[in-house]
C-alpha cells in the first residue's frame, strides 16, 4: 500500500489539473439548471422528470471524465514515454496499474461526490418549488442510483486500463471504451430484442444469438446497475439485486484490472 | 491595403452567410414534412438508442407530443389536427410509455386529447392499459379507463369492472365504488355522465382543459335537464314532443337552458334530446389503428 499510494495520489493531482475536468463540470451543472427549465414544463409528475434529468446529467459527466480524464491519465505516460522514469524506480508494473488505477478511482469518486451535490441541490429546489408535484420521491433510491453509476463508472475506468495496456495510442484506448461502453448499456436489450424477432417483425439468424449470447457474458452489464427509473419513480429494490450488482461490478472490475496487469507486465516498450 | 481587403473580405463574408442562411430557411420549410416523415421508431429499438437514458428519451418524447398540441391551438383549418397527426401523436405516446412505462404524464396527456380530438378510444385505453398494469398504485387511471368505456364505448359492464379496480386502490375515495354502482342504471346515462365528469373536473388543474370540462359539462347538465323535462311532458300528454319548443309552449319549462358551445337543442325522431354541437360531447369515431383482434395490441410491449 506504501508504494501505491503516491502512484494514486500523483494520479488524482494530475486529473484534477486536467482542464477538461472544469469543461465537464460547467457542462454539469448547464444540465442542471436546464433542469429547472425543462421541469417546468411537465404537467404532472415533475419531480420524475428532475430526477431523471438531474441523474442523467450526473452519468452523463461521470461518462465524459472517463473517457477524457482517466483515458489520458493512463496513456499520458504511454504517449510522453514519462513511462520509462516511473519503471526504473523501484516498483513493479503491476504496482504501477493498481496504483494508477487507485487514483483515477478517487478522482471518478470525489468528482461524482461533487456533481451529485451539486444534483441533489437542483432536485431539492424544484422539489421546494413544486412540492405537489413529487407524489412518489424517495432519496435513499436516488443516492443508491448515483452509487451505482459510480460504480459503473469505476468498472469503465477499469475497461480502459485494460485496453490502454493493449493498444499504442490513447485515441485507440478512447474508441475501443466508447464501444464498450455502448455495447454494456445495449446488450441486455439487445439479447432481448435477438431472442424474440418476431416482436418487431424482424429476422435474425441463429449465429446472430449464439454472438449475442457470447457477447453477454464477454462484455460487461453496464444496463444493470443504471437504477435512474427506480430512482424516479421511488420504485423498490430487492437487496439482492443490490447486492449481486455491487459483487457483479467488483468482479468484473477485478477481472479488467489483473487482465490489464497481466498484459502490462509482459509488454516490451520501444 | 492589406487590412482594406481584410474588411472587404470580411463584409462579403457576413453578407453571404445572411442571405445563405435566408435561403436555406426557405428552402428548409419545402423539406417534406408529415404523414411520410411521421414514423416513430419502436420502442424496442429506441430503448438500445437511448443508452442508459432511457428515462430522459421517454421525457423528451412527452415534451415533443406536449409540444406538437400547443402548436396546433393557433390553427385556423378544420380538422385542427389531422387524422394522421393523432395516428402520430398516438405512436409517440405510446413509444414514451414504452420506455418509461411508469410515467403519468404521457397517459394523462394521451387520455385528455386522443379521445375528445381524434377519437382514438380503443388506442387511448390501450395506452392506459398499459400504464394500469405498471402503476398498480394509481387510481386514476382504471377510473379513465372505466369512463371511456361507459362513456364513448357504451360498455358499463367493463366500466364497472375498472372503477371497482380503481376503488380497491390506495387512497381512492369511495367516490368510485358509487359510481360503479349507479352505473348499473343503464338508462341514466346522462346523469351519470356529468357524475364522470364533474370528477375530472375535480381531478383537473390544466386551465385549457378545464374550460373545455366546464363547457361540455354545461352542456350535459342543459341536455339533463331537457331529458327530464321530455319525460315529464310524456307522464302529461302521453306523447313525446314533436319540436323541443313544445316544452316551452306547453308551459313545461320556462326557457331552454343555454347551448354552451352555440348550438341548439332539438329532439330527434325517437323523442330524444339531441345537440347540434353532437360531435362536441361525442367526439366522431373514426377508424381506429387496431386490428380488429385484440391479441395483436401493441407488439412492442410485451418485449422486454
Amino acid at each position: 500500500m506504501t508504494t501505491l499510494w503516491p502512484i494514486a495520489l500523483i494520479t488524482f493531482k494530475e486529473g484534477v489539473r486536467n482542464r477538461a475536468l472544469y469543461g465537464i463540470t460547467l457542462l454539469a451543472l448547464l444540465l442542471l439548471v436546464a433542469n429547472f427549465l425543462i421541469s417546468g414544463m411537465i404537467m404532472q409528475e415533475v419531480g420524475k422528470v428532475a430526477v431523471d434529468i438531474a441523474l442523467s446529467a450526473v452519468s452523463l459527466s461521470g461518462l465524459l471524465l472517463v473517457l477524457f480524464v482517466g483515458i489520458n491519465l493512463m496513456a499520458k505516460d504511454l504517449d510522453r514515454k514519462t513511462i520509462y522514469m516511473v519503471l526504473s524506480r523501484p516498483i513493479s508494473r503491476s504496482q504501477y496499474i493498481v496504483g494508477k488505477f487507485l487514483g483515477m478511482v478517487l478522482l471518478i469518486i470525489i468528482t461524482m461526490f461533487f456533481l451529485s451535490m451539486f444534483a441533489m441541490l437542483s432536485i431539492q429546489l424544484i422539489k421546494m418549488t413544486h412540492p405537489d408535484y413529487f407524489p412518489r420521491f424517495s432519496w435513499p433510491m436516488i443516492l443508491l442510483a448515483l452509487s451505482f453509476s459510480t460504480l459503473s463508472l469505476i468498472l469503465l475506468s477499469a475497461l480502459t486500463f485494460l485496453f490502454a495496456s493493449l493498444t499504442s495510442t490513447s485515441f485507440i484506448t478512447l474508441v475501443l471504451t466508447v464501444i464498450a461502453y455502448i455495447i454494456g448499456q445495449s446488450l441486455s436489450d439487445v439479447k432481448a430484442l435477438v431472442e424474440t424477432p418476431q416482436t418487431v417483425g424482424i429476422q435474425v439468424s441463429s449465429v446472430t444469438v449464439k454472438v449475442v449470447q457470447i457477447a453477454y457474458y464477454l462484455f460487461p452489464n453496464l444496463s444493470i446497475f443504471d437504477i435512474k427509473m427506480q430512482a424516479a419513480h421511488a420504485l423498490p429494490l430487492s437487496l439482492s439485486y443490490i447486492f449481486w450488482t455491487v459483487l457483479y461490478g467488483l468482479v468484473y472490475t477485478s477481472l479488467a484490472l489483473t487482465g490489464a496487469a497481466v498484459i502490462f507486465r509482459r509488454r516490451e516498450f520501444p | 491595403m492589406r487590412r482594406l481587403l481584410l474588411i472587404i473580405a470580411c463584409i462579403v463574408f457576413v453578407v453571404v452567410y445572411i442571405v445563405a442562411l435566408g435561403k436555406i430557411t426557405e428552402e428548409a420549410k419545402n423539406i417534406p414534412k408529415g404523414e411520410d416523415t411521421a414514423y416513430v421508431m419502436p420502442a424496442s429499438i429506441l430503448r438500445i438508442t437511448a443508452l442508459e437514458f432511457d428515462g430522459l428519451a421517454s421525457d423528451f418524447l412527452f415534451l415533443k407530443s406536449l409540444i406538437f398540441l400547443g402548436s396546433t391551438i393557433e390553427r385556423k383549418e378544420e380538422p385542427r389536427v389531422k387524422p394522421w397527426e393523432w395516428e402520430w401523436l398516438y405512436h409517440v405516446l405510446d413509444a414514451s410509455t414504452d420506455l418509461d412505462p411508469y410515467f403519468f404524464d404521457p397517459y394523462y396527456l394521451g387520455n385528455a386529447n386522443l379521445t375528445w380530438g381524434g377519437g382514438l378510444i380503443k388506442e387511448a385505453n390501450a395506452l392506459l392499459e398499459k400504464g394500469n398494469r405498471y402503476r398498480s398504485w394509481d387510481f386514476l387511471l382504471p377510473f379513465y379507463i372505466g369512463f371511456n368505456n361507459f362513456y364513448f364505448l357504451d360498455d358499463n359492464n367493463k366500466a364497472i369492472e375498472f372503477l371497482m379496480e380503481a376503488a380497491r386502490r390506495p387512497g381512492a375515495g369511495s367516490v368510485y365504488a358509487a359510481l360503479a354502482a349507479k352505473l348499473a342504471y343503464t338508462e341514466r346515462r346522462t346523469e351519470n355522465a356529468i357524475t364522470f365528469q364533474e370528477y375530472i373536473l375535480d381531478h383537473t388543474e390544466d386551465s385549457r382543459l378545464r374550460t373545455e370540462y366546464e363547457t361540455r359539462l354545461n352542456t350535459l347538465r342543459g341536455l339533463l335537464d331537457l331529458e327530464k323535462a321530455v319525460a315529464e311532458y310524456k307522464r302529461r300528454f302521453g306523447r313525446y314532443p314533436g319540436k323541443i319548443e313544445d316544452l316551452i309552449i306547453k308551459h313545461v319549462i320556462d326557457k331552454l337552458p343555454p347551448e354552451p358551445y352555440g348550438g341548439n337543442y332539438y329532439i330527434d325522431s325517437h323523442g330524444q334530446v339531441k345537440t347540434t354541437s353532437e360531435s362536441k360531447i361525442m367526439p366522431y369515431r373514426h377508424l381506429s389503428l387496431f386490428p380488429s383482434s385484440p391479441s395483436l395490441l401493441l407488439p412492442s410491449q410485451s418485449l422486454f
